[in-house]
Formats: C-alpha cells, structure tokens, sequence
C-alpha cells in the first residue's frame, strides 16, 4: 500500500475506533438512566418488577434490555419471541393492555416462573413509541407486598404511558448509539484487506496511547456535565462552541498552551 | 322507546323521524350478522367460542404482497380470543370471522392491519372489530381511503382508541367508524356518548371478563375491551334492523348513549 494511502486509511480507522469508543462511554449511561426511569417509575405504580423489551430484528422479536426486581438476572438480555403473550400483543398492536390475572399458562412468563419460582399474577403493559414507530414494550408485573393484589387501575395506565413516552426517547438515543456501534464493528471485520492480527496490535497501541486516553476522560467529562442539568448542559454547550470558534479563527496549530 | 331524531315525537313534524327503535334489540343474540375480527386470531375451541368462528383467516406474504390463507394456528397473544369472547356474549349468535395479522412472520405491524381491513371490507362483514392502531403517519391516507369504502359498502368499523398522548389511526377518523374508549361501567350495554370528543363511545374496558386461549378466561384492562362491547350491541341492532345504514347505527348509538345517561334532552357543547 503506498504511503500516502496508508496514512490516509491509518487516520480513517483512528477516528472510527474514537468514535466506537465514545459511544461505548455514551451508551453505558444511556442504559443507566433507563433503568433509573424504570425504578421510578414502578414506585409510582406501585409495583416492584419492571421490565423495558425492545424491538430486536425485523421479526418482531423482544429483549430485555433493562430490568428490575427479584428476577431482574435472569430477564437481562432474554428474548421473547415475536407475537408471544403480553409483551409480543402489545407491540405488534400498539394497545396499552393490563391483566390482572396471568395465570398459569401465560406463555412467556410462565416459563420464567418456572425456572425462578416467582410467581407473576398481574402485568400492565404499553408500548415505547418514538415517531410514530412502535420500538418496545413498557411492563409492569405485580404489586408490592403480599397478593392478592388489587388491579392496575386506568390511572395507572395513563401513567405507564407518559413514563413510556419519556422511556422511549432514551431508547431511541440507546439504539442509534448501538447502531453506529455495530455499523463500525462490521466495517472493521469484514473488510477483506485487514490483517485482524495487525489492527489488534494497532487498536492497542492506539486505545494505550495518552491521546486517546485523553480523549476518552474527555468524553466522560462532557456526559458526566450533560447529566446535571438543562443549566449545566447550556453552559457546556456554549463554552465548547467559543472554545471551537477562537480554535477555527486562531493558527492552523492549537491555539492554547500550558 | 327510543327516537333516534332525541326529540318528542310530539314536538316535530313526523317526517323528521327517521327511524324508531323499539327495545327488542335488547333480546336479540346478533343472529345472521356478520361480524369481522381483525386481530390476533382466535381459539376455536374455547368453549365460550366453538361453533360460532364461521372463519379464520391469517396473513401471509407472498411476493411482497399480503395474502389470506385459511388458518388453524389460533391466537398465540390472547387477544383476538378476549374481544370474541366480549362479542360472543353480547350477541352469541353472530357470525364470527377472525381475521389474523398480529403474530409472529415479520409482517409489518400497519400493513398486515391495512391488509386485514381490506379483506373485511370486500367480504362485507357487516360489522368491523378493530382492536388495534397506528400512530405512523404514512397509514394515515390508505386508512382514510378504506374507511370510506367500508362506509360505501354498508361495513360498519368499530375502532379502540388509544390512551397515548399522541392521535391513533383510524380511531381518530371520526365521520366513517365508530371510536370507543374504556369506562368503570361493568354492566355491559351501559355505554355512553362524549359528544365533540375525537373519541365518541365509552363502554366497559375495566377488569373485563372475558376468554382466553385455552379455555380460560382472564380479567382485562384496556380500550382494546371496549371496542368489541359496542361491536356486540350493533350486531343485536342489524339483527333487528339489518338495513341500518352505518350513519343510522351511529345515531341510534347515540339515542341509546343518551338513555343510558340519562338524559334527554338534546345538548350541544
């Protein structure tokens, strides 16, 4: 390869591998925070175990992508398989569903329940819409304390909604990270010309390099202010940009030096 | 008595009534109406059930187009079967067709519903249960276009809206189908009429119950639950008036919405 390309293709990959690196940082939070959402919102229903399933492939599959409650372990990551029970009803029909008596031969959670000993009786359900696309399913299942429990109540279902509404944009901001995540991961397998062993060794010295390193503090940095506030986030924004304009107006070099 | 024009006969002259209704709609089971179930399938032998699913239908697609095969895969989601059985007993002797476009096979969610619709409306069932929705925008016109022609063709569409903050179609449509909302109300020909609301009917949709697959029954919550309530009472009326026009039903609705509340008197908002 001549020279001139390599370094062009050598600077191509080097950004790539920041920005698979950014979203990592950026992601991680992203589920945080949705699950921060879920518990919330499960003490305002009054229920313990919550679940956010999101869409996986064109199928119409469900996994969980964030859980809480006594079975939360053994739901993380599990797939429900498209157009099953509750949860598969709700997202391909978009209709916010309660049961208050699963029973059972629920299909999906009856199967969870057998391996766990939990025994679900009660789910609300509702779907996470983001532009009118249907993304994944909002659950409740049960109340707190001891059954029998009382019903989920159409006021308790107008509020899974709104949680869902605000559920879904955090969904959404998940999955686009996670997109351009896998896009770039896939750019960097499949391409016939690398040598795996070499990018392996060249990840590394690039990811142990104090540049980077830098680049990614700064990266957690920028979210760790982005999450304490509208206020915090404004003034961030506009000390970047004035940073970025007397950057673009100053020499071809960096303009700051300690 | 009810005068579907909500005035005193006495009062206006006698060409204004259109049409009297008398109460034996009360007493009727749906007999000979035929009654379209757009939605998860349904389990033909529960035994709230057996022997009154005329039809069952599943969509299939086949060279990028949707087809309807004959299907025996029941309801893998519940809820096809939870509205039959709402409908089966209300009017227990109208003709149930099931119509199934939610399930697994990677149909697009508004399209296999479009599909659904379309389907009903050829076959002119007489009246259309549709316990589903879409919010995504580009279904918004085909809707429209379907709508009117199950209104040309005499189809009533009785369509669950959606308790999201954002417009659900077809139930926001309000001039060709009917839209229902959930209410508390158990007793189940207790319905009721919001007039000026995008939403015009409330019926029972609070811890309904209703069958299962299986042959269980469950207590459900949700407006999917009332739409099939007003589907079961149009039935018991086109049993007893079969040439009710879908503008007529829609009136008549109304006159028993207003008995039902109590009131009278014609009110505006």
């Amino acid at each position: 390869m001549p020279e001139a390309n390599e370094n062009d293709f050598s600077a191509k990959l080097r950004r790539l591998v920041e920005t698979i690196d950014i979203a990592n940082i950026l992601t991680e939070p992203l589920t945080q925070s949705i699950t921060n959402l879920l518990k919330i919102s499960a003490a305002d229903i009054n229920s313990d175990e919550a679940s956010v399933l999101i869409r996986e492939g064109d199928q119409g599959d469900l996994r969980f992508l964030a859980v809480i409650g006594e079975v939360a372990e053994h739901l993380i990551n599990m797939t429900v398989p498209a157009g099953k029970g509750i949860a598969g009803f709700v997202l391909s029909s978009g209709q916010p569903i309660a049961v208050s008596d699963v029973g059972e031969d629920e299909t999906f959670y009856a199967e969870v329940d057998k391996t766990t000993g939990y025994l679900t009786q009660m789910i609300l359900a509702t779907p996470l819409r983001h532009n009118g696309e249907i993304i994944g399913v909002l659950e409740y299942i049960n109340r707190r304390g001891d059954a029998p429990f009382e019903p989920f109540t159409p006021a308790e279902m107008d509020k899974a909604a709104m949680f869902a509404d605000a559920i879904a944009s955090l969904v959404n901001a998940y999955e686009s990270a996670k997109l351009f995540r896998e896009l770039s991961d896939k750019v960097l397998t499949e391409d016939e010309n690398l040598n795996v062993a070499e990018v392996r060794i060249w990840l590394g010295g690039l990811r142990d390099s104090a540049e980077h390193r830098e680049m990614m503090d700064l990266a957690v940095l920028i979210r760790e202010i982005a999450s304490r506030g509208d206020a915090e986030r404004q003034m961030c924004r506009e000390v970047l940009g004035a940073v970025l304009k007397y950057s673009d107006s100053s020499s071809e070099t960096s303009f700051l030096s300690f | 008595m009810t005068t579907v024009s909500g005035f005193e006969q006495t009062s206006i002259s006698p060409q204004a009534i259109y049409f009297q209704l008398d109460d034996s709609w009360r007493s009727a089971s749906g007999k000979g109406v035929s009654v379209a179930i757009v939605d998860s399938g349904i389990d033909t032998d529960h035994p709230n059930l057996a022997g009154k699913i005329l039809e069952s239908v599943e969509a299939r697609v086949e060279n990028k187009r949707i087809v309807f095969d004959p299907s025996d895969n029941g309801d893998s989601a519940g809820h096809g079967t939870a509205c039959a059985g709402i409908i089966a007993k209300i009017a227990p002797e109208a003709e149930l067709h099931s119509i199934k476009v939610l399930g697994a096979g990677g149909l697009g969610d508004g399209q296999a519903f479009l599909a659904g619709l379309e389907y009903a409306i050829k076959k002119r069932y007489r009246v259309i249960n549709l316990s589903l929705g879409t919010t995504k925008p580009q279904f918004f016109s085909p809707l429209h276009d379907l709508l009117d022609r199950a209104y040309q063709a005499g189809s009533i569409v009785v369509a669950a809206a959606n308790n999201l903050p954002y417009p659900s179609f077809p139930s926001v449509f309000s001039s060709s189908l009917i839209s229902v909302i959930k209410s508390e109300e158990t007793d189940p020909l207790n319905f009721g009429f919001h007039y000026g609301e995008v939403i015009e009917l409330t019926a029972p949709g609070v811890n309904v119950r209703t069958a299962w697959p299986g042959g269980g029954h469950r207590n459900l919550t949700g407006n999917s639950f009332a739409c099939p309530h007003i589907v079961g009472i149009i039935a018991l009326l086109l049993e007893k008036y079969p040439d009710l026009t879908p503008f007529q039903i829609k009136s008549a609705l109304y006159s028993i919405a207003k008995e039902n509340q109590g009131d009278d008197t014609e009110t505006r908002p």
